[in-house]
C-alpha cells in the first residue's frame, strides 16, 4: 500500500522537475511536508497537480489574475479556485475537476493573499467562474463577469456547477408539467419557466436570456413557446417555477434514498436515457413503416431498402431508432429507410423459412437488414449508431465488386471511396482468356463484405498499369496464369495512418472489439490530451518508439485520453489512482489477471520497455493492479415476491400435505346439503325452502 | 361419486352390443341415412378390407379439424372421420337459439395477428392469416350457422383429409407390432386401423338427471325455439348454465313466469373468469328477477325433486295448446319433494294427490304454483358408448363424470395412444380455464400434436435459441402478444431453458405435464435451471367491480386480481409428487423464486419502471448475471478493466454491435468539442470521495446525457 504510493509520487515529481525546468511553481512542491504524504487526498491532488502543471496556473497577485483574464478574453472561460491549503479534500476535488475540464476552461488556483476579494472571509474554499469567453469584446469592465459557486466544494458539485454555467437557457415546446425535472447532478436546481408568445418571440428570448444570465448557477431557465399545442398552461400566466424536492438536498440523504428507491429508479443507462426522452417521440416521417401487407411492394419499389427491426419496449431498439431516423434524414432518395415494429408485425419478423420473405426469423433486436429486390437480405453487423450505419449504407450503395475498365471509372471510384478506410481490388491484367476460380471467390468475398469494404474489379488498360504500379503490395490469389491479384488499398486520407495502425493501433471505443478478439495481451500506452503541436509530436514520438516493441505475444497499442475519455477511468481502475501521463501498462495477460505498470520514472524507450517486459515474464516485477472479476452478478437485488408472500400469507405458498386430489365441488355440496334438509322455518328471503 | 362412475362406465360399448345401440339424434338419423346411401357406392370402390392410418381423428368439429391441420402440415398419414356430411354438425343444431356467445372481436386497434387471437374465440389456428371466422361473420356474437360454414372453408382451403358419412359405432384396441393400435368400425362394418386415435367427438349427449317424473321434462335438445309456443305459460327450467339462460331469455317475453332451478347458485362468468359460467350476454333473467318481474332463481338438488302431472278440469287458460281429443282438461306439472310422496305401488301413475304437494305442507313454498312446461338444460356429456372396454377411457372424477379422464397430455388413462381433444378434454381444466372451448382447445390440440411429433417421429418441440441478453425482450414480446398462454391461462405456459449465454425458448408447454418436460419435449434441462412464464388470475375472491379490484403498485403485483404474467424459476424440473402437492390454487409447485408482473388495465406489460425493470432483475437473479444494456463506452471500460465485460457487452459490443450514445440532432447542434467535453466530464467525475470507486455503475443512468438536454 503506502510505500508504493509514496514511491510513485516521488518518482512522478522527479520526472516533473526534470522535464519542466521553467516551472513557475517550485515553491509549491517544497511546501508539502511528509505529514500530508500519507493521505489519499494529498496524494491524488499532488499527483494531479504535477500532471496538470501546464493546465492549472498558480496566481499570487491580483495583477497576475488580471493579466490572465485579459489573455483569456474571447477565448476561454476561467475557473478560479481558492483552497485554504493544499493536499486537502477541497484541493483534490478541484484538481480532479481540472483534470476533466482543463481542455475546456482555464483553471487558476489561489491560496489566499491579495487576490481574494475583501468580502470573502477566507475561511472556506471557494470557486468562481469567470465568464471571459462570451464577454471578450465588452469594454465596460476590464474584468470578466464572475459567478461564485454557492455550494460547498466537492468534485460532484463542481461538475454540476460547471455544467450549469453552460446551460442557462433552453427552449421547450411542451407544457411545463411535462418537462422532466432536471437531471443528475442538477436535481436540486429549481426550474424557471417563461412563456413566450409568437408575437413577441424575439423580445421574450432577449429578456429570458438576460434573466438566465442573472440566475446562472441558481436556476435553470426554460423558455416555453406558447404556439405549441402541447402547452396547456392558461394564458394568464407568463412565468412558472418548480422547486425540487427538499429531501434530496443533502448528498448523504440522497445515498440513503437510493437504497430504498432503487426499486423505482431505472438502473440501466440505455433504458434511463430512452425513458428520459419519452416525452419527445422521434419524428418518423422520414422512414417507411413496413408491414406484413406492404412489405413486398415496398421492397420492390427501391433498389435498396434498409429495414430496422425493432421492439418498442427494448431500450436499445428505441435508442437506435432515433439514430436510424437521423441517418434517414441525411440520406438522399435512392435509399429507402424503413422500420418494422416487431411488436405489431410479429408474423413478418418471425416469418418461417419457406415463406416468401427474404430473411430468416429475426431473433435479435434491433436488427438491420439491407434488402434489394430479388436478393437475399444482407445483415448489417456494425455498431448500432448513426455514424457507422451511415457509412455502411453509403458503401453498400456501390455494387460490390464494381467493374472498372477505364481510367475514368477508376478515378471516380477512388474519389467516391475517399472517405473509406479500405478498398479491395482485384486486378485482371488480361481481361479475356482463362476462367479463374479466383474471380468467383473474389466476387463472393466482395459481396459479403459489401458495406464494410469497397471493392473494384479492374480489367483492361488500368489493370495493367496498376499491376506494374503495385507489384510489391499485391496478394496473389489465383494460380491461373498468375492473372488475378488482390490489392488492399487503404483510402487516401488514411493511407499513412492506416499503415501505422496495423502495427501500433490506437484503441478507440469503436475498434477495441476487433483487437480484443485477437486474444493477445495488451501493452497499452495512455497518452493525455496535448494542447499544442509540441505535445502532439511528443505523443507521436512515443507511439513511434513503441513500434520497436513489437512482439508476437503482445498487442502494442495506445489510447488517447482526449479522443477516448473513457480510457481515463480504465487507467484509474488499473492502478487505483491517476498516474502521470503518459503511462504504459501491460494487461490482459493470458497467464493471469495481473496488471503491470511500466515504471513512470523510466523514459519510454523500446529497449528498456523490452527489458521490463522480460522482467514481467520472469516474474520479478510486482503487479500494480489486477483485472476485475469476470462474473457480473446482478447489480441490484431482485424483488423477492416469494419472501413477501411467505411473510404476509404464510400458508398460501407452501406445498400441501399429500392427499387425495379428487376434485370435489365443495361449495356445491354444502349448498345442496343445506337446502335439502328440512327447515320449515327457513326465511323466505332465500327462496330456498326446498 | 362411485355410483355415478359405475353408471357412466356401463355406457361404454359392451362386447356383445352392436353399434346401433348408440344414441342417435332423431334428426341426424335421416342425415346419416342419406349419406349412407351416397357413400355405399364410394366405399364399394375402395372396400378393400381394413384401412390403415397412423392417425385417425374421430370427428370433424373444430378440434378434429384443428388437429387435422397440424397433421397435414407435418405431412402425416392421417384421416378425419366424420359421421355427418359436413364439418361441425353440432353447430347445425346448437346452440338452439342460434347465437354463439364466443366473441368475434374484429376491431382490436392492433394488427398483430397473434395478439388478435386473444380476442377471437372462434377461429382455428393456421398459417393462413385470413382464414378466420371474421370471413364469414362480422358480428361480435356470430350466428351459429356461420361456424359450420367457417369449418368447411377451413377444411377445404387447407385441403384436410376428411371422410364424411363414416359413423364409427365401435372402437376397440388390439395388440400390434408397435404395442397397440385402435380399430374403428363404421356403420358398414368397415374397419379403420390406427396407431394413434385422436378422439374429437365433442360433447353432445344431453346430460340427464334421474328423478321421479323426469320423463315429463322436455330437453333443451328438442324444445321449441318459437317464443310463441310459450305464450302465457309458466316455465320451469332445470339448470343455470348458459343453455338454461339462453332458453329463459328467448321465452322471457312470452312466458308468464320463468323459474330456474339447480343445486348451486348462479355463477357469473365475469366474476369467476370462467367462460363456461353464466355469460352476461345471457343474463337478462337476473335483471327481471331482481327488478321484481315474475321470474326467479331457486336452488335445490334435482335428485330430491318430483315432477308430477295433474289434470285440472274446467279451468280456462289463455294458451292455445290443447291436449289431444279437445278435452277441456289442462295438463299441469307440479313440483314436489320426494319425501312428501305417499307410498304408492303403481309407479306408472304420474298423477299426484293434493296432500303430496308441498303447498299442503308449507303454505309459502316457492314452487307451489304449477308449471306448463319443465325444461331440462343441463349441458352435455361425452359419448362413451362407442368404446369397447379395451379402449374405453374412464369417467372423469370432476364434472359429474361427463368427460373422459385423461392424463396431463390428454392421453386417456389406461389407453395409451388414444388422446382426447376438444370439448371432451375439458376434465384437465374444468371450471378453471378455457380447455373446453374453441379458443382454448385449439392450443391444446397444438400441444398434443407436438407431443405426438416428439413421441412418434422424434421431432423435439419447436424452440427458439435466444441469447440471454435478448431474453428480456423475448419474454416481453410473448407476454405482450401470445394468445395461447393468455387464453389457456394456468394451463399452457412458455418454458425457458437456461443454458448460460443463451436460452432455449419453448412455447406453450402443458404446465400439468411439467414433471415430464424432458421426455415429452425432447429438450434437456441444464444445471442452469428453467423459467416458466404463465398467465394467472388472482386467487382471492373479490368484488370484481369493487373499488379495490385493481393493483397498480408493482411491488404488490402478487396481489393482482386480473390476468397477469407470473414467472416461476426452478433449478430442476418439479417432480410429479411436488406437482400433486402444489400450493392450493397454484398451477405449479412452489418454485425457487417467483415473479408476478402487476396486472395492467390495457394488458400491455411494457412499462419501463413497473414491468420491465422488475422483470429484468428477476431474470438477473435466475441467471445470476447483470443483464443491463450498456453504451459502447461503458462496454469499452469494462472490457478493458475485466477479462470479460457484462453479458450485454459480450454479446453486443464485442461482436462489434456496440451502442454509441446517440446525439439527438436538435437545433442548435452542439459542437463536437462541447459534446466530447461533456462526455469526458461524465466519465471522469464519478466518485467524489474515494479515488475511482465504481467505474461502471455510475457511468450509466445518473451521469447520462440528461446534461445535454438543455443545449
Amino acid at each position: 500500500g503506502f510505500p508504493l504510493q509514496v514511491g510513485l509520487l516521488l518518482c512522478s515529481i522527479e520526472v516533473n522537475l526534470k522535464l519542466s525546468e521553467q516551472s513557475s511553481c517550485k515553491d509549491c512542491f517544497l511546501s508539502f511536508d511528509l505529514d500530508t504524504v500519507f493521505d489519499v487526498n494529498s496524494i491524488v491532488s499532488e499527483v494531479l497537480f504535477a500532471i496538470l502543471r501546464e493546465e492549472v496556473k498558480y496566481v499570487h497577485t491580483d495583477t497576475d489574475l488580471l493579466a490572465m483574464e485579459r489573455s483569456a478574453r474571447g477565448k476561454t472561460d476561467i475557473v478560479l479556485g481558492y483552497v485554504r491549503s493544499l493536499g486537502t479534500q477541497d484541493h483534490r476535488s478541484l484538481m480532479e475537476t481540472a483534470y476533466v475540464y482543463s481542455s475546456k476552461h482555464q483553471f487558476i488556483l489561489i491560496t489566499g493573499g491579495p487576490v481574494l476579494k475583501a468580502d470573502d472571509s477566507s475561511v472556506s474554499s471557494r470557486v468562481w467562474f469567470l465568464h471571459c469567453r462570451a464577454h471578450g469584446g465588452s469594454p465596460a469592465s476590464e474584468r470578466c463577469p464572475s459567478t461564485r459557486m454557492r455550494w460547498s466544494l466537492s468534485a460532484l458539485k463542481l461538475h454540476s456547477f460547471l455544467q450549469l454555467m453552460e446551460a442557462p437557457l433552453s427552449e421547450v415546446y411542451v407544457d411545463p408539467a411535462s418537462v422532466p425535472p432536471p437531471q443528475f447532478p442538477h436535481q436540486l436546481t429549481p426550474q424557471v419557466f417563461l412563456f413566450s408568445r409568437p408575437e413577441t418571440e424575439l423580445l421574450d428570448l432577449a429578456s429570458a436570456s438576460a434573466l438566465a444570465w442573472r440566475l446562472r448557477g441558481l436556476a435553470l431557465l426554460l423558455l416555453v413557446h406558447r404556439w405549441s399545442p402541447a402547452v396547456k398552461t392558461s394564458d394568464e400566466y407568463n412565468a412558472a417555477y418548480r422547486l425540487q424536492d427538499e429531501e434530496e438536498e443533502e448528498e448523504e440523504d440522497e445515498e440513503e434514498k437510493e437504497e430504498g428507491s432503487f426499486l423505482f429508479v431505472l438502473d440501466d443507462e440505455v433504458a434511463a436515457d430512452v425513458f428520459e426522452k419519452r416525452a419527445s417521440q422521434p419524428d418518423t416521417d422520414s422512414i417507411t413503416q413496413l408491414t406484413s401487407g406492404n412489405f413486398h411492394a415496398e421492397i420492390a419499389r427501391s433498389s435498396l431498402t434498409v429495414a430496422l427491426f425493432y421492439l418498442k419496449w427494448d431500450a436499445v431498439s428505441m435508442e437506435f431508432l432515433s439514430s436510424f431516423i437521423d441517418v434517414a434524414e441525411r440520406l438522399v432518395n435512392d435509399v429507402q429507410m424503413s422500420a418494422v415494429d416487431c411488436g405489431e408485425w410479429t408474423d413478418l419478423c418471425g416469418a418461417q423459412p419457406g415463406t416468401p420473405v427474404p430473411f430468416r426469423p429475426i431473433a435479435t433486436f434491433p436488427s438491420v437488414l439491407l434488402l434489394r429486390p430479388q436478393q437475399p437480405a444482407q445483415r448489417y453487423r456494425g455498431m448500432l449508431g448513426g455514424e457507422a450505419l451511415h457509412r455502411f449504407i453509403m458503401m453498400s450503395r456501390t455494387a460490390s465488386p464494381l467493374l472498372l475498365s477505364t481510367q475514368e471509372e477508376v478515378t471516380s471510384f477512388l474519389q467516391e471511396a475517399d472517405f473509406l478506410s479500405l478498398i479491395l481490388f482485384q486486378i485482371k491484367p488480361d481481361a479475356g482468356g482463362c476462367f479463374s476460380p479466383g474471380s468467383s471467390v473474389f466476387a463472393e468475398a466482395a459481396k459479403s463484405l459489401r458495406g464494410e469494404v469497397l471493392s473494384g474489379l479492374l480489367s483492361g488498360e488500368p489493370a495493367a498499369k496498376w499491376y506494374r504500379l503495385f507489384t510489391n503490395s499485391i496478394f496473389r490469389v489465383s494460380s491461373c496464369k498468375s492473372q488475378d491479384f488482390l490489392l488492399f488499398l487503404p483510402a487516401r486520407q488514411r493511407r499513412t495512418k492506416c499503415h501505422r495502425d496495423l502495427w501500433t493501433p490506437e484503441l478507440t471505443v469503436e475498434n477495441l472489439p476487433s483487437f480484443l478478439s485477437l486474444g493477445k495481451a495488451l501493452l497499452l500506452l495512455f497518452v493525455g490530451e496535448e494542447d499544442d503541436e509540441f505535445g502532439r509530436r511528443q505523443s507521436q514520438a512515443l507511439v513511434e518508439e513503441l513500434r520497436g516493441v513489437r512482439t508476437e505475444r503482445y498487442l502494442t497499442c495506445w489510447i488517447h485520453l482526449g479522443r477516448t475519455p473513457a480510457g481515463m477511468s480504465v487507467l484509474g481502475s488499473y492502478l487505483g489512482s491517476m498516474p502521470p501521463l503518459p503511462a504504459l501498462v501491460l494487461t490482459h495477460l493470458p497467464t493471469g489477471d495481473e496488471i503491470y505498470q511500466y515504471p513512470p520514472s523510466t523514459p519510454i524507450v523500446a529497449s528498456s520497455v523490452l527489458r521490463w517486459l522480460q522482467k514481467v515474464e520472469d516474474g520479478t516485477e510486482s503487479p500494480a493492479g489486477t483485472l476485475g472479476d469476470d462474473s457480473w452478478p446482478p447489480a441490484f437485488q431482485f424483488y423477492d415476491f416469494l419472501k413477501v408472500m411467505d411473510m404476509q400469507e404464510p400458508d398460501s405458498t407452501e406445498q400441501e400435505a399429500p392427499t387425495d386430489d379428487e376434485e370435489v365441488d365443495v361449495e356445491e355440496h354444502l349448498v345442496a346439503e343445506q337446502l335439502t334438509d328440512h327447515h320449515p322455518d327457513i326465511g323466505p328471503k332465500f327462496h330456498s325452502e326446498l | 361419486m362411485s355410483r355415478r362412475k359405475h353408471a357412466c362406465r356401463s355406457r361404454c360399448w359392451a362386447r356383445d352390443g352392436g353399434w346401433r345401440k348408440k344414441v342417435m339424434e332423431p334428426n341426424l338419423a335421416c342425415f346419416v341415412l342419406f349419406t349412407l346411401f351416397g357413400s355405399v357406392i364410394t366405399s364399394l370402390a375402395d372396400h378393400n378390407g381394413t384401412r390403415h392410418y397412423t392417425y385417425c381423428v374421430l370427428g370433424a368439429g373444430p378440434a378434429g379439424l384443428q388437429m387435422g391441420y397440424f397433421l397435414s402440415r407435418a405431412r402425416r398419414d392421417y384421416i378425419i372421420l366424420e359421421r355427418n356430411s359436413g364439418p361441425g354438425g353440432f353447430f347445425n343444431k346448437y346452440p338452439r337459439h342460434r347465437k354463439l356467445i364466443s366473441i368475434n372481436k374484429i376491431h382490436t386497434g392492433r394488427q398483430n395477428r397473434e395478439f388478435n387471437l386473444r380476442h377471437d374465440w372462434n377461429s382455428l389456428l393456421s398459417d393462413r392469416p385470413d382464414l378466420l371466422l371474421r370471413r364469414v361473420s362480422g358480428e361480435f356474437y356470430p350466428p351459429a350457422d356461420a361456424f359450420p360454414l367457417y369449418l368447411s372453408a377451413f377444411a377445404k382451403e387447407l385441403d384436410l383429409r376428411v371422410r364424411y358419412g363414416v359413423d364409427i359405432g365401435r372402437v376397440r384396441s388390439v395388440p400390434s407390432a408397435s404395442g397397440r393400435s385402435y380399430v374403428l368400425t363404421d356403420q358398414r362394418a368397415s374397419d379403420y386401423t390406427c396407431s394413434v386415435l385422436l378422439v374429437a367427438t365433442g360433447l353432445w349427449v344431453p346430460q340427464q338427471v334421474e328423478f321421479v317424473g323426469s320423463d315429463l321434462v322436455e330437453g333443451y335438445e328438442s324444445i321449441s325455439t318459437n317464443p310463441e309456443d310459450y305464450r302465457d305459460q309458466a316455465v320451469l327450467i332445470l339448470g343455470k348454465g348458459n343453455s338454461a339462460f339462453e332458453t329463459a331469455q328467448s321465452v322471457l317475453g312470452s312466458a308468464s313466469r320463468v323459474h330456474m332451478l339447480s343445486s348451486s347458485p348462479v355463477r357469473l362468468a365475469w366474476q369467476t373468469h370462467y367462460v363456461g359460467d353464466l355469460r352476461a350476454v345471457n343474463n337478462e333473467l337476473i335483471d327481471t328477477y331482481q327488478l321484481k318481474s315474475l321470474d326467479g332463481l331457486i336452488e335445490a338438488r334435482l335428485e330430491k325433486l318430483v315432477i308430477a302431472e295433474r289434470r285440472e278440469q274446467g279451468r280456462w287458460r289463455g294458451g292455445r295448446r290443447r291436449r289431444s281429443g279437445g278435452q277441456k282438461e289442462e295438463r299441469k306439472l307440479y313440483v314436489t319433494l320426494k319425501k312428501y310422496l305417499l307410498n304408492r305401488s303403481d309407479g306408472n301413475d304420474s298423477a299426484v294427490a293434493g296432500e303430496e304437494l308441498p303447498g299442503h305442507h308449507i303454505d309459502n313454498f316457492s314452487l307451489r304454483r304449477p308449471y306448463d312446461r319443465v325444461i331440462r338444460c343441463l349441458g352435455f356429456r361425452f359419448n362413451f358408448s362407442i368404446f369397447d372396454r379395451s379402449a374405453c377411457p374412464p369417467n372423469s372424477e370432476n364434472a359429474k363424470g361427463r368427460f373422459p379422464a385423461v392424463g396431463p397430455w390428454y392421453e386417456g388413462t389406461n389407453t395409451p395412444g388414444l388422446f382426447v381433444l376438444g370439448a371432451a378434454s375439458h376434465s384437465r381444466d374444468y371450471r378453471a380455464s378455457a380447455g373446453g372451448f374453441i379458443h382454448g382447445f385449439r392450443y391444446t390440440a397444438r400441444a398434443v400434436h407436438r407431443v405426438l411429433e416428439r413421441r412418434y417421429h422424434g421431432n423435439p418441440w419447436p424452440s427458439t435459441k435466444v441469447s440471454t441478453s435478448q431474453l428480456l425482450s423475448w419474454i416481453l414480446k410473448r407476454i405482450g402478444e401470445a394468445s395461447g398462454p393468455y387464453q389457456m391461462f394456468e394451463v399452457l405456459g412458455d418454458v425457458i431453458l437456461l443454458r448460460g449465454a443463451h436460452c432455449e425458448y419453448v412455447e406453450e408447454f402443458l404446465l400439468q405435464a411439467l414433471p415430464h418436460f424432458s421426455s415429452l419435449s425432447g429438450h434437456e434441462v441444464s444445471s442452469h435451471g428453467l423459467i416458466v412464464v404463465a398467465m394467472q388470475y388472482g386467487k382471492k375472491e373479490i368484488d370484481s367491480l369493487g373499488r379495490d379490484r385493481a393493483e397498480t403498485d408493482w411491488t404488490r403485483a402478487w396481489e393482482s386480481n386480473f390476468l397477469h404474467p407470473v414467472l416461476y424459476y426452478y433449478k430442476t424440473l418439479p417432480t410429479e409428487e411436488e406437482m400433486k402437492t402444489r400450493p392450493q390454487g397454484w398451477p405449479l409447485p412452489r418454485p425457487e423464486a417467483i415473479h408476478h408482473m402487476v396486472e395492467d388495465f390495457l394488458t400491455e406489460w411494457d412499462g419501463p419502471l413497473s414491468h420491465i425493470q422488475p422483470l429484468r432483475r428477476f431474470l438477473e437473479h435466475c441467471v445470476n448475471t447483470d443483464l443491463r444494456a450498456f453504451y459502447a463506452e461503458s462496454c469499452f471500460r469494462s472490457a478493458l478493466t475485466h477479462r470479460k465485460p457484462p453479458l450485454f457487452c459480450q454479446q453486443g459490443y464485442l461482436n462489434r454491435r456496440g451502442v454509441p450514445r446517440s446525439h439527438r440532432l436538435r437545433e442548435p447542434v452542439p459542437s463536437a468539442g462541447a459534446t466530447a467535453a461533456a462526455e469526458r466530464g461524465a466519465a471522469g467525475t464519478p466518485g467524489a470521495d474515494s479515488a475511482f470507486p465504481h467505474y461502471l455503475a455510475p457511468a450509466g443512468a445518473a451521469m447520462s446525457s440528461g446534461l445535454k438536454l438543455d443545449f
